[in-house]
């Protein structure tokens, strides 16, 4: 079953790959039905998920290097399910969201499907160097997507986007092998429970090596320069993925590496972590006040949000854990939206410079309405998924003894930052008259509705009935806060 | 299998040999010779494979463990791939080149199973001798010249150090058997044998400090007689390399260090040369010296899982490094070659990222197997700040390889210059190296059960 929800979209790639050219334009058909497809079979999986039990579901375990103990080991917890979803999910949408690609749209969708491949993959991979394999797996189809359909500078991203992953990620490889050689497994459910057995002082090490992989993905201060330029030359489908899902990938791997197998190195890094997103907070929200475009602004709100799934993560309670769940599924439904909405204005007005843009809510209203509903789910407007995981992850990080009371104040003042420059940034975009670029534009259409139409839903669904999300990641949070003593 | 059936895959190279030196006389003629040994030495290959480990023959200077079938098959299976490449293009004179190149091949699947120094030192004359030859096979170009007397004259005196060192070596242990090495009393005179030997082996091995010879010696050389010669002998040099470490480094800990050191100077020195360089064949040059820095390490470890580690990371380097210099030979020796080259050859160039993702280590290729296991076996061994210098340095190879994707893909096409056509069989051999890049990157497992660590 996984191993389909994984690989489906990897029979996507091979169709577009023996396409004719004469025939491109049928590979957005191609990449919407597998797609469509593989979000049937994680839409089943959810379903047929036991939410209770905090057990790995779905495994299939099988030998694939035996000579170096490497297994083909997959399943999912209450902590990967809903990922896996997200990625399903996102991806069609960006699917959707791309439909108007034409330059080498084969080549394009191959590429979007691949990301999948290693996007689920990285949620679902049970063994270590699977994981690590689908990790890197992601690196190859994003450069090509923002090196080839990105914006005036995209080559130049697109390279800084793969060195700078690349660079965390040996760091990772190096704890991938040391774990191993210490403990005999590259299983991540085995090394869960081992990992607690090595002297601190290791556990430091691996920590600070697993760190250095996971923070910049997330991305924390000072490790997410290569975000803003990455974001903001990708097409809209990347961006869409890159701060969807990509970004998930980072705090996954602390929930599902660095916190469970080492619970000493945590310990003494979770001082240093809350520091860190606490500013991450603060820092991305400054910085967003600061941007004359949209996008950089979005980008930049994405450091600050995922401050908070780091602040939950650092504060190591079952509430704090939920909370970065939440922010992690939450970001990727709003931010992944307000992504969306600002191809939808790129593609009609040609600009993303806030002064250009005024008066969206006159002429095109419905973008305009869903741009500020976005916004609004964003920047944690309680009765939206926003508001759950802030919420959480700060009393978490309240109910933490290894957090500063200080820190979570001046979190909290992030959460008014944010509403802050959202808030100025939809007055000035969606108020006012119309500019001359907006002024004659068309409103959203059908496709477009569509597209958006699935976020709103889940974005009203989990902010009213927060049960909806957190009855799957309760029982593997719980579980991990008595692991690692929070 | 005992005796002298043990030897049917090099007699196979050497029928080859023979029909390329008398191919005017034979049918064919030259592109008759040239597939005629491509087909000899994948029988070789194969023949290799399906041989069961044998005895030691002439009594033990020949070792037939599971390391020295791994080499001799791999060494086969490159020249092969190689063959048929050049049997497609045809470069003028392609008998002479098919006997070098076979005559270097039989030179190194018999380095592989090297156990005697004598033996050992035969073997490298003859598989670097013909690769003279083929350094400077245009003799009309002079700058190619230049670069073949160079690699010429250095290789020469590189063979003469060790040469110089390993009578040392049996002055103080008095045995050329590498079994039989017992430097543990030796003091000053077996530390001398010890450095004079390795310092030859480094300079063969391009590794730093003793690598200046290969950049210039490859960008004068043809660009398809480097793919050979970079590549082909790399993982038998790999082998010869281990053996005489591991025979040595119970009883003179002290090469451990040695070792090490000119591993971390390959590294960091090959990366960092190569970020610069405009002439693929240079960068693959700084590149090689990178890769044998990234084996040394893992041999350094003076274990059974770090030999084994090294001489299977010289095959996965040598597989996508063949291919990518055939592909240079077909677009050009310089990145800005590339540029524009995806929309003439999409399929090539695709196969040109797999091989370059494979160089920087991206899952799940070979290339990525080959570093976890020698980033495994030098942590184990302790390197761990080693092994941190050795991930850096991977990712700054990433900044020079993805040059070569980045021009295929985004490149403007420099307008007077003229690729050559593709042909069937070269893209054949092209393909072969993408596929096996792939292919033993998702089946590393029975490749490195199959490789053993006989080396201890």
């Amino acid at each position: 079953m996984l191993s389909w929800i994984v690989f489906l979209p990897l029979v996507g790639v091979l169709l577009c790959a023996v396409l004719p050219k004469s025939q491109a334009h049928l590979a957005k058909w191609i990449a919407l039905a597998t797609t469509a497809a593989d979000l049937v079979l994680a839409g089943i999986m959810i379903a047929s998920f036991d939410a209770a039990s905090a057990a790995m579901q779905f495994v299939t375990d099988v030998d694939w290097v035996p000579q170096a103990g490497i297994r083909y080991a997959l399943g999912v917890d209450g902590m990967s399910a809903p990922l896996v979803a997200l990625s399903a999910l996102l991806t069609m949408l960006a699917v959707l969201a791309s439909w108007k690609v034409d330059k080498k749209p084969a080549f394009y969708f191959a590429m979007l499907l691949l990301l999948q491949v290693g996007m689920n993959g990285v949620f679902a991979a049970l063994d270590f160097v699977l994981f690590y394999v689908f990790w890197e797996l992601v690196l190859v189809p994003m450069y090509f997507l923002i090196a080839q359909w990105g914006g005036p500078r995209r080559e130049y991203a697109a390279i800084k986007f793969f060195l700078y992953t690349l660079l965390g990620s040996v760091f990772m490889l190096i704890g991938i092998i040391a774990l191993r050689l210490q403990l005999g497994t590259f299983s991540l459910t085995e090394l869960a429970g081992l990992g607690a057995k090595l002297p601190s002082e290791v556990q430091w090490w691996l920590f600070a090596a697993f760190f250095l992989g996971f923070a910049v993905k997330v991305p924390v201060f000072p490790l997410h320069t290569w975000l803003p330029d990455a974001h903001v030359e990708a097409p809209t489908a990347g961006s869409v993925l890159l701060a969807g899902v990509l970004l998930k990938m980072g705090t996954y791997g602390f929930l599902r590496v660095s916190l469970p197998v080492l619970p000493e190195g945590f310990a003494s890094w979770q001082f240093a972590i809350a520091v860190i997103a606490v500013f991450s907070i603060v820092y991305g929200a400054a910085v967003s006040f600061a941007q004359t475009d949209v996008k950089k602004l979005v980008a930049y709100s994405s450091v600050s949000h995922m401050g908070f799934a780091m602040l939950g993560i650092a504060s190591g309670t079952a509430a704090g854990l939920n909370g970065a769940m939440a922010v992690n599924i939450s970001h990727g439904l709003t931010t992944g939206m307000l992504f969306l909405m600002i191809g939808m204005v790129y593609d009609r007005t040609h600009t993303r410079q806030i002064a250009d843009l005024s008066g969206l809510a006159n002429q095109v209203p419905v973008i305009a309405g869903l741009m500020a509903f976005a916004s609004f789910a964003s920047m944690g407007l309680p009765g939206l998924s926003g508001f759950v995981g802030e919420f959480l992850s700060l009393l978490g990080a309240w109910q933490s003894t290894g957090v500063a009371a200080w820190l979570v104040i001046v979190g909290v003042l992030g959460v008014l930052f944010g509403a802050a420059y959202m808030l100025w940034m939809l007055q000035r975009v969606v108020m006012g008259q119309p500019s001359h670029i907006v002024a004659d534009q068309p409103d959203a259409n059908l496709r477009e509705i569509v597209t958006v139409a699935p976020l709103v839903a889940l974005i009203v669904v989990i902010g009213l009935n927060w049960d909806a999300l957190l009855r799957f990641t309760d029982p593997a949070m719980t579980a991990l806060a008595k692991l690692v003593g929070g | 299998m005992t005796g002298y059936g043990l030897l049917i895959p090099e007699l196979l190279v050497l029928v080859g040999v023979a029909w390329a030196l008398f191919a005017s006389a034979l049918p064919g003629r030259d592109r008759g010779a040239a597939i005629a040994g491509a087909a000899l030495a994948a029988v070789a290959c194969a023949a290799v494979v399906v041989q069961p480990a044998g005895e030691a023959l002439f009594g033990g200077a020949l070792a037939f463990d599971s390391t020295a079938r791994f080499a001799r098959a791999g060494t086969a299976a490159l020249s092969a791939v190689w063959l048929l490449w050049t049997a497609a293009r045809g470069q003028g004179r392609t008998r002479e080149a098919t006997a070098l190149a076979l005559f270097a091949t039989l030179g190194a699947m018999l380095m592989s199973a090297a156990t005697d120094l004598v033996t050992l030192v035969l073997a490298i004359e003859l598989a670097t001798m013909p690769a003279y030859v083929l350094m400077g096979y245009r003799r009309e170009r002079v700058e190619g010249l230049e670069g073949a007397l160079k690699y010429f004259l250095l290789s020469l005196l590189t063979s003469l150090v060790m040469m110089y060192g390993l009578s040392f070596l049996y002055g103080v242990t008095g045995t050329t058997r590498m079994a039989g090495f017992d430097l543990s009393g030796a003091g000053v005179l077996g530390l001398l044998a010890v450095l004079l030997a390795f310092v030859g082996l480094f300079a063969k091995l391009s590794a730093a400090p003793f690598h200046y010879w290969a950049p210039d010696a490859y960008e004068g050389a043809e660009p398809w007689t480097v793919a050979f010669v970079s590549t082909a002998p790399k993982v038998a040099g790999a082998v010869a390399f281990v053996r005489l470490l591991a025979s040595v480094a119970a009883t003179a800990p002290v090469v451990s260090t040695i070792v090490l050191v000119a591993a971390v100077a390959s590294m960091v020195l090959g990366n960092l040369a190569a970020l610069t360089q405009t002439d693929v064949r240079r960068m693959m040059a700084y590149s090689g010296v990178a890769h044998t820095g990234y084996l040394m390490l893992a041999a350094a470890g003076a274990g059974a899982a770090g030999y084994a580690a090294a001489v299977f990371y010289a095959f996965a380097y040598a597989v996508p490094s063949l291919g990518m210099m055939l592909l240079v030979a077909e677009e050009g020796v310089l990145v800005e070659d590339f540029a524009g080259a995806f929309s003439r050859r999409p399929a090539a160039v695709w196969g040109a990222v797999v091989m370059l993702a494979s160089l920087i280590g991206i899952p799940p290729l070979v290339g990525f197997f080959g570093k976890l296991t020698l980033f495994q076996a030098a942590l184990g061994a302790g390197f761990a700040p080693w092994v941190v210098v050795a991930v850096l340095t991977s990712v700054v190879s990433a900044a020079y390889y993805l040059r070569i994707v980045r021009a295929s893909f985004f490149g403007e096409p420099v307008a007077e210059r003229a690729p050559l056509a593709p042909s069937v069989a070269g893209s054949v051999a092209v393909a072969m190296c993408v596929g096996a890049t792939l292919a033993l990157g998702l089946a590393a497992g029975p490749l490195l059960g199959w490789l053993g660590t006989a080396i201890r």
